[in-house]
């Protein structure tokens, strides 16, 4: 992983260092550059949110803070809890105890829509693109801009392929045939599409899960430097992933859970990327483990 | 491992991102309808070398009605197939719309187009139920309309041997509306010199308006979404059970069409135990046009084709003076060969598909 | 397979030959051999609402082949059992101007526009087996077949005759208005009860089931009226595997119904003689274009039955069943 480390120092070195805040449980809010952003309220926030599936805790007692041009890192296992944390951030599921606050006002979503109203996109692990759908249908998918009246509404076409072209260059993907289907596109692609419509569509906070799970290193690289993009661009990233090399790469905060808690809340001057595989490998636990192997 | 990728500014063009270059010959054999469309273009040629009566423009008419009783339904039941479901209700619900318009045209001494309203509702009410039960049940459309398939199966004999006394509905060929009724179902027109029935104009219109709405309006959009993956367009705000129980009511529609068809051609009387088995016809026609079973992919214009090919075979053999026998076993390799070659070009043209 | 049409060229060199070899080229026994020679090698279409693999239609059909054979004409023989369907069937046999039209009148209405299309193109239309009533209405020249009701109802009088008490009538295709006339005639003449029983004709397994679980509820059926042969098969072989009393009679008849009353299985068939009504249907229209005959004159039909095949003529009838006639 020695060429990964590599490129995170790089990105380390292009990103204004991290200045621990007041809040201690915060994903910083950017000083970088001088952008506004900083020391703005949060543009999302859990306060003890906490799920349960009839008498299954998934979730308990989590705290979370999504800033403006920052990218938080959320850690952990299998199972421990990660999906339910996005389903919450997304709208898809209502905490059963906590508060989820946007722009400082408690909120209870209804539906994906209305979180994505808010400006909140999410971009699962399977995408949430039709493989069999051209590039540009995807990318409009669900906001098509349309032209004419009722019942002759059609979709602006030329406008659709066009935008969709160009946002995607924007991005660094220059596809031959905007036509070609999703599926012919490789992984990175994919990914890279995702965001790239989430963006388009005013998203200020991108929850990414696990974007880079699926894929090779090379594959991985291209989405890491995309989410570098958004936060570059100003938007707050909350970036799920179980592989503690890509999040150190382009995380400024990092949250590890375990058994639907917070194991772990630091910023990333406060953690080298050691500490960050220690914990993700399981902590105290495993220490214990070796230490019972004996080796 | 491989050196480190570099981290360029976002936006500039990479080697790797480029997908390659498609050739055009190749985007042509990956059109989901070209297998259907050589097919169609072979058995013209060999009905036309075979038999000489296929030759005549009266011929070409009479099979391309024949095309057009499947290829009307099979509209609905390609957009329903294209968004990842389908309805083996659509036979019966063709005979049931055509004895609704009979029945109460009859019984309440109704204009026969009040009777063709009330029939139209029903038939829209079949296919959002069908839809209804589908999306909250989560039950596959399979299981769901073969019920009421049974189920209207039953209710078109047992409600007309109830409301009629027999098995067929009372002739209305000479109530109010009737001949309007029959101008729009099913009258001929000249076209070029030939009586053509009006139903072959009503098919290539609805398959032209349904690939219009595929292909240029948000809700065709959301149909190729919801068939190709129901999650993913779920998760973007396609609202796909509105979507799944329109494409519903849109066969529902075509069914009500149909069925009027059916009873304008027949003079007014429908036999309750028909339809049983036209549902496959459909379903085939939009298969051999190159539809997935599993959905998200295919055309309409491909089913009108898959459609006109059973018109011409069923109709070929007989031009041709072949025994009528086979008739059904020529339908069923054809659809074998459409299947075959389609999946044998899509795989040729390198998608995933 | 091109319709197979007199070449002119042989006729003309037929002729030709006649007039070299200088004999007389007019009258004389010579033209009476020469009428039929010449005599138009028609195509007749017959056109049925068949529903595949039903023995009864095999005995029309060989009766309109042998009709065809023997008068040098071609049969071609096609069916559908949707109404709409046949209708476009027979439009297939206008456009290929075929010489005669034969066709069965089950659903009058729904084949009524593609009769009449025919009456314009100059073809002409003759029916059989179904549509006794409306034929002569629907302008038909001419009808070959058997009034179903009349058939029910000589069935309800023969079973008065054998004392019967309680008859089951077997519907194996729900919503064919023929069976359900005859199950109509049945009732009226009948003095005992008649209950219906609609199994589906088309699954061999549920019509045996269905009679099976009829006659193990109620015991006092005596007799299973089925209203074609295969069925009654069938019916035997249910009626023996409830341990019933019940006697089994049917309409129509095929080869081994025929065996099955000489072997004392199967009580009696009432026949419509369906061998007759393809040859009759055929010769009729034959004879229409040939020689300008009309059968019954175009008022009346040409009954082929109800007649009965019981243990008093069966060896007669079996012989002629044994070479796929009867």
């Amino acid at each position: 992983m020695t060429g990964n480390d590599r490129g995170a120092d790089r990105a380390d070195g292009a990103a204004a260092p991290d200045t621990a805040q007041p809040g201690g449980a915060a994903l910083d809010g950017a000083e970088q550059g001088g952008t506004e952003q900083g020391g703005a309220a949060p543009l999302l926030r859990l306060i003890g949110a906490g799920k349960d599936f009839g008498n299954i805790r998934a979730l308990s007692g989590v705290d979370l803070e999504v800033h403006a041009g920052r990218v938080g890192c959320v850690l952990g296992d299998n199972g421990a809890g990660k999906s339910t944390l996005i389903k919450i951030l997304a709208g898809l599921h209502r905490p059963t105890s906590g508060t989820y606050l946007v722009d400082g006002e408690p909120v209870e979503f209804s539906s994906p829509r209305e979180a994505l109203d808010r400006g909140i996109a999410t971009v699962y692990q399977d995408l949430a693109l039709v493989p069999l759908m051209p590039v540009w249908r995807n990318f409009f998918l669900g906001s098509e801009p349309r032209a004419g009246f009722w019942p002759l509404t059609r979709l602006r076409v030329a406008e659709m392929r066009a935008t969709a072209d160009a946002e995607l260059k924007k991005m660094g993907i220059d596809l031959p045939d905007i036509d070609a289907p999703v599926a012919d596109l490789s992984g990175g692609q994919k990914q890279v599409v995702a965001i790239a419509r989430a963006v388009y569509f005013g998203a200020r906070v991108l929850i990414l899960d696990e974007p880079t799970a699926a894929l090779g290193v090379k594959q991985s690289g291209v989405v890491l430097r995309y989410v570098r993009a958004a936060r570059d661009a100003g938007l707050a990233v909350v970036f799920i992933t179980h592989n503690p090399h890509h999040a150190h790469m382009v995380g400024d905060h990092f949250t590890v859970l375990r058994l639907g808690e917070v194991e772990l809340d630091a910023p990333r001057s406060e953690l080298a990327l050691d500490d960050l595989v220690h914990h993700m490998a399981g902590g105290a636990e495993l220490d214990a483990l070796e230490h019972e192997l004996g080796r | 491992m491989g050196p480190a990728p570099a981290l360029p500014a976002p936006g500039a063009s990479e080697k790797e991102l480029r997908a390659g270059r498609v050739p055009p010959l190749r985007r042509l054999a990956a059109r989901p309808e070209l297998g259907s469309l050589l097919g169609a273009v072979v058995l013209f040629a060999v009905f036309f070398a075979a038999a000489e009566p296929f030759r005549q423009a009266g011929s070409l008419a009479t099979v391309l009605y024949a095309a057009s009783t499947i290829g009307i339904m099979a509209v609905g039941v390609a957009l329903l197939m294209i968004g990842g479901e389908f309805d083996l209700s659509a036979g019966v619900a063709v005979v049931t719309a055509s004895l609704a318009t009979g029945m109460t045209a009859y019984q309440f001494n109704l204009n026969v187009w009040a009777a063709a309203g009330i029939s139209l509702a029903l038939a829209l009410l079949i296919g959002f139920l069908n839809g209804l039960i589908l999306v909250r049940t989560g039950l596959p459309s399979f299981l769901v309309t073969l019920s009421v398939f049974l189920m209207l199966q039953g209710l078109n004999i047992a409600v007309t041997k109830l409301v009629t006394g027999s098995v067929s509905s009372r002739s209305i060929a000479d109530m109010d509306g009737f001949d309007s009724v029959r101008a729009v179902f099913a009258s001929s027109v000249p076209v070029l010199g030939t009586e053509v029935r009006i139903t072959v104009l009503w098919w290539l219109l609805f398959t032209a308006l349904a690939t219009w709405v595929l292909l240029r309006t948000r809700a065709g959009n959301w149909i190729y979404a919801v068939g190709g993956s129901a999650d993913g367009a779920r998760a973007v705000g396609v609202p796909v059970a509105k979507v799944k129980i329109g494409l519903f009511m849109t066969v529902g529609f075509f069914a009500w069409f149909s069925g009027m068809h059916l009873i304008a051609a027949s003079g007014g009387v429908q036999q309750s135990g028909e339809g049983v088995g036209n549902e496959l016809l459909y379903i085939m026609a939009a298969v051999v046009g190159g539809c997935l079973l599993t959905g998200g992919y295919g055309t309409v214009v491909g089913a009108a084709i898959g459609a006109f090919i059973y018109g011409m075979t069923k109709q070929g053999i007989v031009y041709a003076g072949w025994d009528n026998n086979w008739v059904m076993f020529f339908v069923g390799a054809m659809l074998l060969l459409a299947v075959v070659v389609n999946s044998w070009f899509r795989s040729r043209a390198g998608g995933r598909r | 397979m091109l319709r197979r049409r007199p070449a002119p060229a042989l006729a003309v060199l037929a002729a030709a030959l006649v007039a070299a070899a200088g004999c007389s080229s007019q009258g004389g026994r010579q033209a009476e051999e020469e009428r039929a020679a010449d005599a138009p090698a028609l195509t007749i279409a017959m056109i049925t609402h068949q529903a595949p693999g039903d023995t009864f239609w095999d005995l029309v059909r060989s009766g309109a082949e042998d009709a065809a054979a023997k008068n040098g004409a071609t049969l071609e023989y096609s069916s559908d059992p949707e109404a709409a369907k046949q209708a476009t069937l027979i439009r297939t046999a206008i456009d290929k101007d075929v010489d005669g039209i034969a066709v069965t009148f089950a659903k009058p209405d729904a084949l009524q526009g593609a009769v009449d299309e025919a009456a314009e193109a100059g073809i002409p239309v003759v029916g059989l087996n179904s549509g006794i009533e409306y034929w002569q209405e629907a302008g038909l020249i001419e009808f070959f077949g058997m009034e179903e009701r009349l058939a029910g109802e000589a069935f309800g009088d023969r079973l008065d005759e054998e004392g019967a008490e309680k008859a089951l009538c077997v519907i194996h295709e729900q919503g064919n208005v023929g069976l359900e006339e005859r199950c109509e005639g049945l009732e009226e003449a009948f003095g005992g009860d008649v209950d219906r029983l609609n199994v589906d004709g088309a699954s061999m397994p549920d019509v045996s089931s269905s009679i099976t679980s009829r006659l193990q509820e109620d015991d006092e059926v005596d007799y299973v009226a089925t209203l074609g042969a295969p069925f009654a098969m069938t019916a035997i072989d249910a009626v023996a595997a409830t341990g019933s009393e019940a006697a089994v009679a049917t309409f129509d008849t095929n080869e081994e119904a025929i065996r099955a009353i000489a072997d004392g299985d199967l009580e009696w068939a009432v026949d419509q003689q369906p061998y007759l009504q393809g040859y009759m249907a055929v010769e009729g229209l034959w004879l229409h274009v040939a020689n300008g005959n009309t059968l019954g004159g175009g008022t009346r039909p040409v009954l082929t039955g109800p007649s009965f095949i019981d243990a008093g003529n069966v060896d007669e009838v079996a012989e002629h069943a044994a070479g796929g006639t009867r």
